[in-house]
């Protein structure tokens, strides 16, 4: 239950984090970390509007992303305690869960009608299903190093600090699982939620046709994400024998610093051209399929 | 750290599908140079003096420097720096790459035995492959000549995968190999260049 109080108070916090990194980098004071928070404030409190080509899908679609995101919530494990929910395999269930809520959101642009969002609809799925395998590879990586195949079994007995080859794997899995974040949750260098126009955008586009309270919710979402896969991270630097309060701390520690990266990596980078998207996350696939074998190797667990 | 290298080594064979750009060959040959020479450091410990001092030369100077300098040289004269003129999309590139890493992997189980360090086969038979993909999936000599590098990096690999044991010979025609084939190289491309359009390319 703890990890899913933490979780929401870093959600409100990141994208404001990530805001304010991106505008010192570019020689601006920015704006205070809770805007997005306000912004989104905002939003809840106005109505939302609905077109005509448009049915139930498009009008239930946001509910259910963010239920599925919030479900995904329960299975992750903080500082050794016992998740609300575990059971052997729950990371398939987790995975399941967040595709589910990403299925909505595409048959939710789909729905509109509109030939923008379902080209955007078309990115977002192919970019999903491309980099789902690299998560896949990299917790199978994980329960093949512990024996264990649910969240709390792995993190509970994984210890970054225990084993040189753990090491050198979790330097690869930190590695692969901010990509993957970035990745789902549609930033720079794969998309750019600021860009304004559709031809190039992929989940913005997505949501065009969301707006007040819908738009909100889509929005929490997202960033709900971004502190799940930042929980993520925090679990492979967890190790057994700390007080829950340097867990706390530790847990803050990470997710400021994985803020911090997306936003510098959003302010020097350039956004990748749209068809060097698939070869980009592909890379990432394969780091994480060399992760797999290459370690497995290393430790006589393959070979 | 023997195997931080190597993981890294096996990453730079990644990223040989996925770039596009000469310049971005060039700099991974010359990153691979200088893996293979933090290798050949912390692994061939019971080797004499002067044949340290051979490897040492040969990874870091010629490998590193060298060869990089000259294949630089080449593509600033010639004006060519994308890789991927009529090449394989480097999408189908990677999924290739992919499956040469499974393909290794299978062929280090079958080979698997007490003389045979598991982790160097199983990379340096990833270098070959991915060598000889850069060869096939190409049509610029230049990227015909690095996929050649990256073979003569897997030959690197594969003697230290057999024990602590460089033999001298080899090296050397190793090293005649390099030089061969990029001076030639060097040769058509500094010197037949203002004579042909694309000198570079292999047909056409």
């Amino acid at each position: 239950m703890m990890a899913i109080i933490l979780m929401i108070v870093t959600a409100l916090v990141f994208p404001g984090i990530i805001l304010r990194v991106r505008s010192l980098a570019s020689g601006r004071k920015g704006p205070r970390l809770m805007q997005p928070m306000k912004e989104i404030a905002i939003l809840l409190g106005k109505g939302s509007v609905f077109g005509d080509t448009t049915g139930i899908v498009f009008r239930i679609a946001p509910a259910i992303s963010l239920s599925a995101i919030l479900c995904s919530m329960l299975v992750l494990p903080f500082a050794n305690q016992k998740p609300v929910i575990s059971f052997d395999g729950d990371f398939i269930f987790f995975s399941f869960l967040l595709a589910l809520g990403k299925f909505f959101s595409i048959i939710g642009a789909l729905d509109t009608g509109s030939s923008f969002q379902g080209m955007g609809a078309n990115r977002e799925a192919l970019f999903s299903m491309l980099i789902e395998p690299a998560f896949f590879i990299l917790l199978a990586t994980f329960a093949m190093f512990t024996g264990y195949t649910s969240f709390s079994g792995i993190f509970s007995h994984f210890n970054i600090a225990g084993d040189y080859y753990v090491l050198l794997f979790s330097i690869l899995a930190v590695y692969i699982f901010v990509q993957i974040a970035v990745i789902e949750n549609s930033r720079i260098p794969v998309d750019d939620p600021k860009t304004h126009l559709e031809l190039t955008m992929i989940h913005e586009v997505m949501i065009l046709d969301n707006s007040g309270f819908d738009k909100a919710l889509i929005h929490i979402g997202s960033y709900l994400k971004f502190a799940i896969f930042g929980t993520l991270l925090y679990n492979i630097f967890a190790t057994t024998g700390m007080s829950t309060f340097l867990h706390v701390v530790l847990f803050f520690l990470v997710q400021i610093v994985y803020a911090v990266i997306i936003g510098l990596v959003e302010s020097f980078r350039a956004r990748n051209k749209m068809d060097k998207n698939p070869k980009f996350i592909l890379t990432i696939l394969a780091i994480a399929w060399l992760a797999f074998v290459l370690i497995l190797t290393m430790t006589s667990r393959l070979i | 750290m023997v195997d931080y290298l190597i993981i890294l080594f096996a990453v730079t064979l990644i990223y040989f599908a996925s770039v596009e750009r000469l310049t971005n060959y060039i700099r991974l040959i010359s990153l691979q140079g200088l893996l293979l020479f933090g290798i050949a450091i912390f692994e061939l410990k019971e080797i004499n003096t002067a044949n340290m001092l051979f490897i040492a030369a040969e990874t870091l100077f010629i490998k590193t420097i060298l060869v990089p300098y000259l294949l630089t040289r080449i593509i600033k004269r010639s004006g060519v720096t994308k890789v991927h003129r009529d090449a394989m999309p480097g999408f189908y590139l990677l999924i290739l790459s992919i499956s040469a890493l499974l393909f290794s992997v299978i062929l280090t189980q079958l080979m698997h035995n007490q003389y045979i360090n598991s982790i160097f086969m199983a990379v340096a038979l990833f270098t070959l492959f991915t060598g000889l993909l850069l060869i096939v999936t190409h049509r610029l000599i230049i990227s015909h000549l690095i996929g050649f590098l990256v073979i003569e990096n897997a030959v690197f690999l594969f003697s230290m995968a057999v024990g602590n044991r460089m033999p001298m010979l080899i090296n050397i025609g190793i090293l005649l190999d390099i030089f061969v084939g990029v001076l030639i190289l060097v040769f058509f491309g500094l010197r037949l260049k203002p004579r042909t359009n694309e000198l570079t390319m292999l047909k056409d």
